[in-house]
């Protein structure tokens, strides 16, 4: 009963959402992979992988580059329209139909929170990009494959495996396998909302966060937006927000669009409508909807994606001792140094 | 009315007929015996032997446009003998080539075949004879064992090869004019460029068809490079075929694309394809220093002859420890149990879900009431760095003593600092008897002594900077003294 209870309190565009992702995993996943199966694949490799194509690999010229996109046309297709609807509407792949992450965030939901590990808090952006630039660059440059540490594989693999196939067996007792097997279970269901995965070393979500960060400013860009002036500073989104995105500054909720996933789930928790996933504002910032005798009435809410602090909040936040959530290029480069020698140090004990 | 029309039809059948006979043309009149069904003799080896020619088959074969007296040139008289009608391909030569008025031979793939691992083969110089003499038991191939002379055309390229070969004329003709080439070297080019018999499936199954069979493999010998002993092949070698299916490559043609590299296409990627060589040759084109210049012929991987992509070739396309996981009977069965890397990835499994267990447990009889819910990791740093919250440590124990201890002093400066404190204290002991205080003068004295043992055991740093802590402001109260 009392799941039935949980279930029900879910909020609808949440149910909708898991809908989605469930819908997607048994037309892109395991022993049906309807869609896979349109062109003559039974998984998400081959034409249908979207991310090899811009690995880069020593001396690769132009016309190496196209071979590669001509290899995977599809894929890159694929890829491209998540990008697109990214720019426009916010990364509704990964939080919506991605199943790969989709798949590991309904299995951790369905854990009890004791047994999770909170991956939220770490520094995402430096952990994300440092593993970006080692599976960009790196991996394929020390004659790793790629693919060895690719979670479109582990997963499929994973589903085939549980669905009986001989393919997903041999994949997962081997080495690789299992190591790919510990990330998913580390990183995804035991992780605190399921999404560690795609914070920190998912290369399609890397790459759909930029965008989702450009974008963030564009006129006709739908963003989950604050308005400063309604939050109370209850901090429930924050707790709620699986990818850790919404961190509270000064007592007030920020949104890292480098990290949002545009998941409503700020949205639908928050009791002051102080959240929503919305364009910029048409009005002038803070333009009151009435003025009567000098009071401004219902002021219109400043619908705000990304929160500049101006260099002097800075300074303030520096003599004050708070955070100020900007990135630091220069902890990115580090995290990528770092996370180059022990991936290398990993990844070289199982040749 | 029906008669003209089938008297019309007629006569195009004719014409037809009349168009295509030339292509049969027997100039030295071989055919007039050997066309006949059952020419059949015993040779001296008492095998059983055809003479029977079938227009037809050799007209459409590579070698249906060349007279046989071309190749057979021993054969002079009529009857001839059975002796003297061998043809060796690698000396005499049948086609003078156009362009560029060399005669062509078969003299470069002879020379190629002997540098190759299968030089050892039935080939004669390239004799025709080479036919009946291979047996099956013989180690290495014979040229025919590969080159079966049927269907040259694959049916696939069928439709692509008479297209092409309608338009030649107007595509080729118009720089190779002239009877010859468009006559006789036309179709023959076409062929190789369109009707090519071979894909890269087909190449496969050419090298499986001898190398798949693990029997015969593990019965061939192999010949040690260095001491030139014959020794039993090696398990890499008898299960080249099965190890190579479970590749990347070896999948992509499963699986009918022509996208994975073919047996060929590694072993002997360039030139005639013949000079097939042992990895541990160095002009092998799988030698691991030639693996670059291999892997980078091809439009996929085009990239790893540029330098810093040595690593690339690291994979290994044999790989042994693949086939291992695919005997899934193994590890079912309880004496390769132990063996299997199911065994070793349930150990840990095991272990963790111990741990679940133990855990629900605990919680069960314990915390079971406790409303929140904090991760079992990291959910302290979540609520000081994303909620904003101070954390639960520092709200529990009050700051405001925590706050010095904190402060890590180096131990050094801490034994310097004591030093100093006994100093001030021996100026207090000389100054003693100006004042009377002897209450504060006992009080520091005891502390002094308390430094002094300190001093002697070497002891922890905080116990040290509780000293520290104690003894400070006593020598400050020391200086208003």
């Amino acid at each position: 009963m009392r799941v039935i209870k949980n279930i029900k309190a879910i909020p609808k565009i949440q149910k909708f959402r898991y809908g989605m992702i469930l819908l997607a995993s048994i037309s892109l996943l395991g022993p049906l992979a309807f869609l896979p199966q349109l062109v003559g694949n039974d998984d998400l490799c081959g034409t249908l992988c979207m991310r090899r194509f811009y690995l880069y690999f020593p001396g690769m010229t132009w016309e190496d580059f196209f071979v590669h996109v001509n290899a995977a046309a599809i894929g890159v297709m694929a890829f491209g329209l998540i990008l697109l609807t990214t720019l426009i509407f916010g990364r509704m792949w990964c939080g919506y139909l991605c199943p790969v992450g989709g798949l590991a965030e309904l299995s951790s939901r369905m854990l009890n929170d004791r047994w999770k590990i909170e991956f939220r808090s770490l520094p995402q952006v430096q952990i994300r990009y440092g593993y970006f630039g080692f599976y960009l660059v790196a991996m394929p440059a020390l004659g790793i494959s790629a693919c060895s540490l690719c979670n479109f594989i582990t997963i499929p693999r994973l589903i085939e495996a549980m669905s009986g196939e001989y393919r997903g067996m041999i994949y997962l007792v081997s080495s690789v396998g299992l190591v790919n097997l510990g990330l998913l279970l580390l990183l995804g269901v035991f992780a605190s909302k399921g999404r560690a995965y795609c914070q920190f070393l998912c290369p399609i979500g890397a790459a759909d966060s930029i965008i989702n960060r450009i974008g963030a400013k564009l006129p006709f860009a739908h963003r989950i937006r604050v308005a400063k002036e309604r939050c109370t500073g209850c901090n429930i989104c924050a707790r709620n927000c699986m990818c850790g995105a919404i961190k509270m500054v000064d007592k007030i909720a920020t949104v890292d669009q480098m990290s949002c996933m545009s998941c409503h789930e700020c949205v639908d928790v928050c009791d002051w409508n102080a959240l929503a996933w919305t364009t910029p504002p048409k009005h002038h910032i803070n333009e009151p909807k009435r003025i009567k005798k000098n009071t401004e009435i219902f002021p219109l809410p400043d619908w705000q994606a990304v929160h500049i602090h101006s260099k002097k909040e800075a300074l303030e936040g520096e003599t004050t001792g708070r955070a100020v959530p900007q990135v630091n290029w220069v902890s990115v480069f580090n995290a990528m140094v770092l996370l180059t020698v022990i991936s290398v140090m990993i990844v070289g004990s199982f040749l | 009315m029906l008669q003209s029309f089938l008297f019309i039809f007629l006569l195009l059948c004719s014409y037809h007929n009349a168009e295509a006979n030339p292509r049969y043309s027997d100039p030295d009149g071989c055919l007039s015996c050997h066309a006949y069904e059952g020419l059949n003799f015993i040779d001296e080896n008492g095998v059983p032997r055809s003479a029977t020619i079938n227009g037809e088959h050799y007209a459409s074969s590579l070698h249906g446009s060349v007279p046989c007296k071309d190749c057979h040139r021993e054969v002079v008289d009529y009857p001839h003998k059975v002796e003297n009608t061998e043809v060796d391909c690698s000396e005499s030569c049948h086609i003078e080539e156009p362009s560029e008025g060399v005669k062509y031979s078969h003299d470069v793939i002879h020379d190629e075949m002997d540098k190759s691992v299968h030089a050892d083969g039935w080939y004669k110089g390239l004799t025709g004879g080479n036919r009946l003499e291979e047996i099956e038991t013989e180690q290495d191939p014979s040229c025919r064992r590969c080159h079966s002379n049927t269907l040259y055309i694959a049916e696939a390229q069928l439709a692509n090869f008479k297209d092409a070969f309608d338009h030649a004329e107007t595509e080729c003709g118009n720089c190779h004019q002239g009877k010859a080439w468009m006559g006789q070297f036309g179709g023959h080019i076409l062929r190789r460029f369109v009707g090519r018999r071979w894909n890269n499936i087909e190449n496969n199954q050419m090298c499986i068809d001898c190398h798949g069979d693990k029997k015969a493999m593990s019965d061939v010998k192999q010949e040690d490079r260095e001491t030139l002993e014959k020794h039993p092949p090696s398990e890499r070698f008898i299960q080249s075929s099965e190890s190579y299916t479970k590749t990347l490559h070896g999948r992509l043609i499963d699986a009918n694309s022509n996208f994975g590299a073919s047996c060929i296409d590694c072993h002997a990627p360039e030139g005639w394809k013949h000079e097939i060589r042992s990895y541990h040759d160095e002009k092998s084109a799988s030698h691991p220093d030639n693996l670059g210049e291999t892997c980078g012929q091809s439009s996929c991987h085009s990239y790893t002859k540029k330098p810093g992509n040595e690593g690339f070739t690291m994979t290994d396309m044999h790989d042994l420890s693949l086939l291992g996981l695919t005997n899934m009977e193994n590890p079912l069965e309880v004496e390769g149990l132990s063996e299997s890397n199911w065994f070793r990835s349930a150990a840990p499994i095991l272990l963790i879900s111990i741990i679940f267990a133990l855990g629900s447990l605990i919680w069960w009889l314990f915390f079971r009431t406790d409303k929140k819910i904090i991760a079992i990791l990291g959910g302290d740093r979540f609520e000081q760095v994303m909620i904003g919250r101070k954390g639960k440590k520092s709200k529990g124990k009050k700051s405001a003593t925590k706050k010095p201890r904190a402060k890590k002093i180096p131990a050094k400066t801490v034994t310097a600092e004591v030093k100093e404190t006994e100093e001030k204290v021996e100026n207090i002991q000389a100054t003693k008897e100006v004042k009377d205080a002897s209450a504060v003068s006992d009080n520091v004295i005891s502390k002094a002594d308390q430094v002094e043992n300190k001093l002697n055991n070497k002891g922890e740093v905080v116990s040290e900077q509780k000293r520290n802590d104690t003894i400070k402001p006593e020598s400050k109260d020391d200086k208003g003294v």
